[in-house]
């Protein structure tokens, strides 16, 4: 009766003390994916993942499981509009699924916040063709997958906040392919330059949802 | 008095040519792209300029790296090696044409002229090792064989030790440490000398008597170790020292590297500190950058000869450079401008060539202003236009006027030198450049007409110059 005993009390020990070493490991890479954050990728994507050129992305309160599935794009090289190729498919090389994991971590729990607004009947349309799409450009409503506020869920992308130039880039990329994601060609596809701009305007001027 | 004369013009000979052979060109190294895996782009606008991440990777020793690296790690884990599988390097070959726009009298004292165009093929073919050297070490060293010289010899040499420290608020520190041989290499910016407008110029043509100490005319001469640290990526602080480390130069007694003495020209009395202070801020696709830096140099003028000494003790020459520049960017996806200037002056104490009558004036002083603006339009097509002005007080012995034929002569003792740069770029790819560039003077060497007193004009050292640069 005391040996089964002794292997329970020992395995309990080895869970507690494997757990702790995994626990320590986290830890680790969460440091030192903090220090990447600061030390490197804020060069341009900005101090706490709130860029200063639209040229880069926001990454203030992106989904962790969107911006891995980007890293692991840009690791594998399947992502290939222009800045992707030229930036990060070479930033993401040495990046492994633990230090990824750790990065979408930082950026995910990093506080997004509204950009600029916009001229109000640009925003009027942009706010329209999110909510309600265009039937007769064929494009669909954007609501449905990056939700009423545009904060995104762990399988669409936050859109709120983002810089408009940014969103406008991607949605043209989308458009031609170069960016290669068929669900998002089927919506851009129809969009003209205007209806883009406007709703890349509003999604820009939207902040966290209350 | 013949001594004087002998001293006054060795000094002179090799201010020349220390002026003369200050780097006419920054380079772009393709061995930084290969090992971050990123494009050009991510630290130039169009090479050798360089992007707010191009200075971040400069500050941070050039170790970014995405290859597969040997590595080695001791007992705790510290990382002992870190080593790319190919060595960073990289080659820059430069071939081009000058056309002066009025020939020189020919060398000879015949009354014919020289050739007004004249083909540098290569005009520079330089090799680099450019990339990490082991976890917080990296290294920009260039080996160059030039036209003009025949020969190969050390160009800009920047080694750095750098490392970073996450600040409370997640504010990067960058501290580190450069070891260079040209001040201002070492420098963030395109806005100082080292890497400042013309990033590439013509040997051909005719150079200005006169230009600031800190404005290449040690360049490879020199060694200096500065220490520097940047906070958040925006503030900026370096402090450091010059000494001299002459190349081709030896001792003649021994016939060894050294050490220095009487014989060698322009050696820096101990050591030369050199400062500077920056702040960059962003905003947008905006960048710009406030700085001031500046040197003091204390020269032996030096260059006697066992019959004539000139001695690398008592008084010295003291040349105070302070200098103010600035660095505007805008950064587009098509359109790209940049505004870049800088204004150096220089407070000279001639101390020892006033003694020995090298000189006329006990003090001078120089002062060299550059402005140059820049466009691009999506990285391929583009131009820059340019000022630049050199003024200071008249001297005739720094700006001597004989002897025939003139051209690098002053008739009225002065330095003061204005013009104008213009440069038009095409580049089919992001590592290769086709440049036109023009120059005109509107003064030179003190004037506009008659400017050497042997009847040259300043136009007259305009030049026209057709480059074709490859770096790869």
């Amino acid at each position: 009766m005391k040996r089964p005993l002794a292997i329970s009390l020992g395995c309990l020990l080895l869970l507690v003390v494997s757990s702790a070493s995994a626990d320590e490991a986290d830890n680790a890479t969460r440091a030192a994916a903090a220090r990447v954050a600061v030390g490197t990728c804020a060069s341009c994507h900005g101090p706490q993942g709130h860029s200063y050129s639209p040229k880069f992305p926001v990454l203030a309160g992106q989904h962790a499981s969107y911006l891995v599935t980007q890293l692991q794009a840009f690791r594998a090289q399947t992502r290939g509009d222009a800045d992707a190729v030229g930036y990060m498919w070479g930033m993401s090389a040495p990046l492994d699924d633990a230090m990824m994991a750790a990065l979408a971590d930082y950026y995910g729990k990093q506080t997004p916040r509204a950009g600029p607004t916009g001229e109000p009947g640009l925003l009027a349309r942009g706010k329209d063709i999110y909510q309600n799409g265009d039937s007769g450009q064929g494009v669909p409503p954007c609501a449905p997958c990056h939700g009423p506020g545009a904060a995104g869920t762990d399988a669409f992308p936050r859109l709120a906040g983002q810089h408009r130039q940014y969103l406008i880039k991607q949605l043209n990329s989308f458009q031609s392919n170069m960016r290669n994601v068929a669900i998002m060609h089927g919506v851009a596809v129809g969009l003209h330059l205007a209806d883009m701009e406007a709703v890349a305007t509003y999604l820009q001027s939207l902040g966290p949802l209350p | 008095m013949q001594q004087t004369n002998r001293i006054s013009r060795a000094w002179i000979l090799q201010l020349l040519l220390t002026v003369a052979a200050a780097p006419q060109t920054a380079q772009a190294v393709p061995s930084f792209a290969r090992q971050t895996g990123m494009a050009c782009e991510a630290c130039h606008t169009v090479f050798p300029e360089l992007t707010h991440f191009g200075r971040m990777f400069k500050a941070n020793a050039f170790t970014l790296d995405n290859l597969k690296q040997v590595r080695d790690i001791d007992a705790t884990k510290q990382e002992m090696l870190s080593l790319a599988n190919l060595p960073p390097l990289s080659v820059m070959i430069q071939i081009s044409d000058t056309w002066l726009k009025s020939p020189l009298p020919d060398g000879t004292g015949g009354p014919g002229h020289s050739q007004t165009s004249t083909v540098g093929f290569p005009q520079q073919f330089s090799l680099f090792y450019a990339g990490k050297v082991a976890p917080h070490l990296g290294a920009m060293i260039q080996l160059t064989y030039a036209n003009d010289s025949g020969t190969i010899g050390i160009d800009n040499t920047d080694l750095r030790f750098a490392n970073q420290i996450v600040l409370p608020q997640e504010t990067s520190l960058i501290y580190g440490i450069s070891v260079n041989n040209n001040p201002t290499v070492q420098d963030l910016w395109n806005s100082t000398p080292a890497w400042g407008f013309p990033y590439a110029g013509t040997n051909a043509a005719v150079s200005p008597l006169a230009g600031t100490q800190i404005d290449g005319a040690l360049a490879q001469d020199v060694a200096g170790i500065s220490a520097y640290v940047m906070w958040n990526e925006a503030l900026y602080g370096e402090f450091g020292a010059y000494r001299s480390a002459k190349q081709g130069v030896t001792n003649p007694i021994t016939g060894a590297a050294g050490p220095l003495d009487g014989t060698v020209s322009n050696v820096i009395s101990g050591a030369a500190p050199y400062g500077r202070v920056a702040y960059e801020y962003q905003w947008r696709r905006h960048d710009l950058e406030l700085g001031v830096y500046g040197a003091t140099f204390k020269l032996y003028p030096g260059g006697g000869t066992t019959g004539a000494p000139a001695l690398l003790s008592g008084p010295a020459n003291e040349f105070r450079d302070f200098a103010e520049d600035l660095q505007y960017q805008f950064i587009g996806d098509a359109h790209l401008f940049t505004v870049a200037a800088t204004h150096i002056h220089e407070s000279m104490r001639l101390d020892a060539s006033f003694a020995t009558g090298a000189v006329t004036n006990p003090t001078d002083t120089l002062t060299t202003t550059r402005v140059t603006a820049t466009y691009y339009y999506r990285r391929k097509w583009g131009g820059t236009i340019g000022h630049f002005a050199t003024t200071g007080s008249a001297d005739a012995g720094l700006y001597p006027a004989g002897p025939a034929p003139g051209v690098i002569t002053s008739a009225n003792a002065s330095p003061d030198t204005r013009g104008w740069i213009v440069e038009a770029n095409y580049l089919p790819w992001l590592n290769t450049k086709l440049s036109l560039q023009y120059i005109t003077y509107d003064q030179f060497n003190g004037g506009s007409g008659n400017y050497d007193g042997f009847g040259r004009n300043a136009s007259g050292n305009g030049s026209t110059y057709l480059l074709l640069w490859l770096a790869f």
